[in-house]
């Protein structure tokens, strides 16, 4: 559910800025949203590897800050190349709004709840931003080489989508 | 056949075989070798990779975008291995002893 409502502001806000703007995002604007969206990922996966006890939980948190990690300097080495700099957004900061209000939430739990609400969490995280990257960010963006980048991206998080609904499976939640 | 020369088959010397790591996947997910011959693995993900026998007795260790590892087998048998990043990520190699032809 709170994935969800999440889910509809980003939309909401997503289409706002798009009716507001009359165009779609640009490209330093999507280079922006998503490397910020992989910089989120790695804050809750160390909020993860700080509380949780649950191996699986931690594995998966390892491997969020590895993958993330490495998505992220490349995307870091590309606006090098290009000599750009990535734009603050309307979707950028609600990914961080929506991110820092879940932080606070997960710490206020510990054990199977804490880890339970960790991995629904990252599913639906890894859904809705494998949803916007596919459909939104690379059909708008104009350059080849972040247009590669972000598909080699949206590999990279959907398998983190596969491997989040097995840990959701694995850990029995009741939810 | 006494006094011919002697042939060289392929498999009379050791021998490398690419496994690409790529989406998530190795490629071919299953390889046949002989004993003495090597793998390489290729990973053109983003993001790193293993490739672990599921057993532990080899391990290549983190393979970052663009790098490769190469693992010589001496132990004929099949040697299944994944990725300890992202388990679901398979692969097997089966290794034949020389004698077997
Ligand atoms: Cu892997």
């Amino acid at each position: 559910m709170k994935t969800l409502a999440l889910a509809v502001v980003l939309a909401a806000t997503a289409a706002d800025s798009g009716a507001r703007a009359e165009e779609p995002m640009n490209d330093l604007e999507i280079a922006h949203a998503a490397y910020t969206a992989g910089g989120l990922d790695i804050r809750y996966a160390h909020l993860a590897l700080a509380v949780s006890e649950n191996d699986a939980v931690r594995d998966f948190a390892q491997t969020m800050i590895r993958d993330h990690s490495a998505v992220n300097e490349a995307a870091g080495a590309l606006v090098t190349e290009l000599n750009v700099t990535p734009q603050d957004n309307a979707l950028s900061q609600a990914l961080v709004e929506g991110a820092a209000a879940k932080r606070a939430k997960l710490m206020t739990l510990d054990g199977a709840a804490f880890d339970c609400a960790y991995a629904n969490n990252e599913l639906g995280y890894h859904q809705l931003v494998n949803k916007t990257v596919a459909e939104s960010f690379i059909p708008a963006v104009t350059v080849a080489p972040l247009k590669a980048l972000l598909e080699d991206a949206l590999v990279t998080f959907r398998a983190h989508e596969k491997h989040a609904a097995q840990m959701v499976a694995g850990l029995r939640c009741a939810d | 056949m006494a006094g011919a020369p002697r042939t060289v088959r392929a498999h009379d010397r050791a021998h490398e075989v690419e496994v690409r790591i790529a989406h998530f996947a190795f490629d071919p997910t299953w390889i046949e070798i002989l004993v003495g011959d090597s793998v390489i693995w290729i990973n053109n993900d983003l993001a790193p990779h293993t490739a672990t026998a599921k057993d532990a007795a080899w391990d290549t260790g983190s393979i970052d975008r663009g790098d490769t590892r190469r693992i010589t087998f001496e132990a004929p048998g099949e040697h299944p291995y994944f990725c300890a990043f992202h388990p679901h990520m398979k692969g097997s190699i089966l290794v034949r002893s020389r004698s077997e032809g």
